[in-house]
């Protein structure tokens, strides 16, 4: 099995080499520079100019893109156009504060999202299992922006519970416990709806598994040995049900790092969704080259992971 | 320090094309235009209290608290509570006495004498001096800080371009008689301009940089340096206590502030997205907050505010496109057989369009139509008898029929009967810019003029400049916009070897009308006047460029705060209220 890893690992890099090069491509043939903006009758066009020479902005595309291999081979991605500080310690930064929305959200889904598709193939067709579907449908048909902007209306405005952008309140010191706390209320309203609104594949999976295996001979051999039904259900036919669900664990995992567009742009969260949609609109072409390799190799790493866990829990799936 | 405001124009004209909604105008009736106030009312002010201010922005602010290294709109934005210009202004940004320094001008000595008031310091206790001010021209020029303010104005100032260059490593043109200690600069010019007695003239840099606390840092550093980034040093009436990056920033008072201490304890300023404007100022979430025009007539009911507003220095203009820029000589170079150079032509097309009527229907009257390309701020300088052109179908039919433009079916053809289409280049914004658009593009085929958007539709900022800027074929005529610098003189936006004259007209009356403005005898001030005057008669017969619209700067005011003034003379510079005079009410 590990030979097999390595191999995968290895196939890695020229896949990276080849989204490297479209997405390197791809960002400079969008009209307009990182300086497209500066433009006005107080910056002086030369000067621009200059600095368009002195970025290298001028050069032939495949000269701009050995260039920034050659440094990112030097663990250098760069200085951000935009935010003028390396890209590495901008990702940092954002990664931080995506890393533990996002852990927050997964958690949450999964408490959420568990119990419902647990109580929904228990109770198959009982009122139960109408109520959980239909929340379902509702989770699964409601637009996420329409969602979260319901969500902030509704709590952040309306009822004033929680706050309405940022990571954290600017009143606070770092190091303080009150900084801590600040973090996590800053957390829970955005999380919680997103939580929300991600469960309708677990709940659909874990209900699909529970009804398929309820009937399985295993389970009539179990029932038929005197094993009472909460055993039943909660070893024998949940372990089995978790299956697919643990086939896109990898990709949960290293999604942590990537962040979500829409629940970080309506609460202004600083995170890494942010970040992309930023450099795409500021021309930020060093982040957004970054940032769109760091998204490909959290991919590729998932659905490693995802494999290797598969294996793991699942004795009769071995990597070939 | 009014220059840091302008270098973000691109994005906020954009949001000037964007929340140019509608507008009415005052020669139309019953108009419904809201009236503002300029200021809070005035109330007896106590000490202390906090202040929440909303940041409306689409993404985080870069959060680089310099004045000659920023570039970013939202930067300005956050730090307006410490950065205070070197010099007040009037009304109509004439500079005056009583700033942190007093500035003279000598015409015919061809110097400017900088006195700083010798109570003002920094927030450390350490007192501004003449190096300070130095040592802002250097960061501007030394190209190793990558500073994009410096100019060809600016290198006006002797030795600045040598400086810049590497070929000295001192500015000649920056005496300090007291000595880096002193109190007084003497800058030496090679040319003298007339703007120069004006705010924002480009010609004068109007900011200074503790050089005492950055020295140590190299100019290659300094942009990313924590000095400038998180603990930033201000003379103005408060001071950085914290820096959340890109979210927030508190502000304390600066015990040092030469006016004497600030009456709030704290101001904190957070970004929030324009989403959440009209929510945020309808729940009193924060104590100030800029309104978003287009989400109007939601927040205007809102309770605990007062909404005060002032009309910012910047139009929305129709251009027509008459020639090219030509990079090798760097100037513009007409086209006498453009399509587009045809007088009636763009008259005709100037009375299509309906503006007052369009604005008054889509922007609650914040948006409002400009007869001239000087806006009336600037006090003398307007002509109040230019009327620009108000929607008049008939006159442009009679316009076009005059000039040969003969119906051919539904559409009109050129005077040597091939087919006329005309390529309309317009930025996409907020939902009211398509209907807006669309609406001109009907009214001008009721004359019979076939008018296209370039590309089928409405453009994203870049893809809009980039077509424009480079006079891409698809271009016939464009609605584009701009926000201008306190000093009136148009010589950048339309002079003959501006890259800005988008249109790339070029006329020896234009020319002469713009060299007239910044002439040595413009000195003198009815001249001036009268060369202003004359150049916005010209520019309204020709056609050129249409001035269309400009709309109010509206702000939410917790109305328990006082003292809060857009006004010129009470701005710290940059279009921001002096937030020492603010308060709250007893």
């Amino acid at each position: 099995m590990w030979k097999t890893v390595l191999r995968r690992i290895l196939i890695m890099i020229p896949q990276l080499l080849i989204l490297s090069l479209l997405v390197f491509i791809l960002a400079k043939m969008m009209p307009g520079d990182p300086f497209t903006g500066m433009i006005n009758p107080n910056s002086d066009p030369k000067e621009i100019a200059r600095l368009r020479q002195e970025y290298g902005l001028n050069d032939p595309v495949w000269v701009q893109y050995t260039r920034w291999l050659g440094n990112m081979f030097h663990g250098d991605l760069g200085q951000s156009y935009i935010q003028k500080v390396p890209v590495t310690s901008l990702i940092w930064d954002r990664a931080v504060n995506t890393f533990w929305l996002s852990l927050m959200t997964v958690v949450l889904t999964y408490v959420i999202a568990i119990p419902l598709g647990v109580t929904a193939g228990r109770h198959q067709d009982e009122w139960q299992d109408h109520g959980v579907q239909i929340f379902n449908y509702i989770t699964f048909a409601v637009p996420p922006f329409v969602f979260y902007i319901l969500g902030i209306w509704l709590f952040g405005f309306t009822l004033g519970w929680f706050p309405i952008s940022g990571s954290v309140s600017a009143d606070v010191n770092p190091g303080t416990l009150a900084y801590f706390w600040s973090r996590i209320y800053h957390l829970i309203l955005p999380s919680i709806l997103c939580a929300l609104i991600s469960t309708t594949t677990i709940v659909q999976y874990l209900r699909t598994g529970i009804v398929d295996n309820k009937v399985e001979d295993y389970v009539r051999t179990a029932r038929s040995k005197g094993v009472p039904e909460n055993v039943v259900f909660n070893k024998h036919i949940l372990r089995n049900s978790l299956l697919p669900i643990a086939a896109f664990f990898g990709n949960t995992i290293t999604g942590l790092l990537s962040g979500s567009m829409v629940i970080e742009s309506v609460f202004s969260y600083p995170g890494m969704g942010k970040l992309f949609l930023d450099s795409i609109g500021q021309r930020d072409y060093t982040t957004l080259t970054a940032l769109i390799l760091l998204f490909g190799v959290l991919t590729l790493v998932g659905n490693l992971l995802s494999d290797i866990i598969m294996s793991i829990i699942d004795p009769r799936i071995r990597i070939k | 320090m009014k220059k840091v405001k302008l270098i973000g124009t691109l994005t906020l004209l954009s949001g000037v094309a964007l929340t140019l909604a509608a507008c009415g105008n005052s020669n139309s009736n019953n108009t419904s235009h809201p009236n503002f106030k300029e200021s809070t009312p005035k109330k007896t002010i106590k000490d202390g209290g906090n202040v929440s201010v909303a940041v409306v922005a689409d993404t985080p602010f870069t959060g680089i608290f310099n004045d000659e290294l920023s570039t970013n709109n939202t930067d300005s934005e956050v730090m307006q509570y410490g950065d205070e210009s070197l010099f007040a202004t009037n009304n109509t940004y004439k500079y005056v006495k009583g700033g942190a320094a007093d500035i003279k001008i000598n015409k015919d000595a061809k110097t400017a004498t900088i006195t700083i008031n010798p109570k003002v310091k920094w927030s450390d206790g350490q007192p501004l001096v003449a190096k300070d001010y130095e040592y802002a021209y250097e960061i501007i020029a030394n190209k190793a800080t990558h500073s994009q303010r410096y100019t060809s104005s600016l290198a006006n100032l002797e030795g600045l371009e040598e400086y810049h260059d590497g070929k000295s490593n001192t500015i000649s043109g920056i005496e300090m008689p007291d000595g880096e200690n002193g109190r007084t600069v003497v800058l030496h010019f090679k040319e003298m301009k007339p703007g120069m007695t004006q705010s924002g003239n480009g010609y004068i840099w109007e900011a200074a940089a503790p050089y005492h606390y950055l020295k140590d840092v190299p100019f290659d550093k300094l942009i990313s340096s924590n000095k400038i980034r998180k603990n930033p040093l201000f003379y103005g009436p408060y001071k950085v206590s914290k820096v959340v990056r890109g979210q927030s920033v508190s502000w304390v008072p600066n015990e040092h502030y030469y006016k004497g201490k600030p009456h709030l304890k704290k101001i904190t300023a957070s970004v929030i997205t324009p989403a959440s404007v009209a929510q945020s100022i309808k729940s009193n979430k924060f104590d100030v907050t800029q309104v978003s025009n287009s989400q109007w007539p939601n927040i205007k009911g809102a309770k605990g505010v007062n909404f005060i507003a002032n009309i910012p220095l910047a139009y929305s203009y129709l251009g027509f496109k008459v020639g090219k820029w030509d990079a090798a000589k760097g100037e513009n170079v007409m086209n006498k057989d453009a399509k587009m150079n045809n007088r009636s032509l763009r008259q005709a097309i100037a009375y299509g369009m309906n503006v007052d009527q369009v604005y008054k229907r889509y922007s609650s009257g914040l948006s409002f139509r400009i007869p001239t390309l000087i806006p009336k701020q600037f006090g003398d300088y307007f002509d109040k008898n230019v009327k620009g052109y108000t929607y008049n179908i008939k006159k442009g039919n009679e316009l076009l029929d005059k000039a040969g433009y003969k119906k051919k079916g539904t559409y009109r053809v050129q005077p040597n009967g091939k087919p006329l289409t005309i390529r309309l280049a317009a930025m996409s914004g907020s939902k009211v810019q398509e209907p807006i658009i669309q609406n001109y593009i009907q009214q001008w085929k009721k004359m019979g003029l076939n008018v296209k958007l370039t590309g089928g539709r409405l453009m994203e900022m870049n893809s809009f400049y980039d077509k424009v800027q480079n006079d891409s074929k698809d271009v016939d005529m464009f609605i584009g916009a701009w926000s201008l610098s306190s000093e009136p003189s148009p010589q950048d936006l339309y002079g003959a070897k501006a890259p800005f004259n988008y249109s790339r007209f070029v006329t020896k009356e234009n020319t002469d009308l713009l060299n007239d403005i910044d002439s040595q005898k413009a000195f003198n001030n009815s001249y001036r006047v009268k060369k202003f005057h004359q150049w916005q008669a010209y520019m309204d017969k020709e056609a050129y460029v249409v001035p269309v619209a400009n709309s109010y700067n509206i702000y939410a005011i917790n109305n328990k705060l006082t003292g809060y003034s857009l006004e010129p003379s009470k701005s710290m510079g940059g279009g921001f209220p002096n937030w020492y005079y603010v308060g709250y009410a007893k």
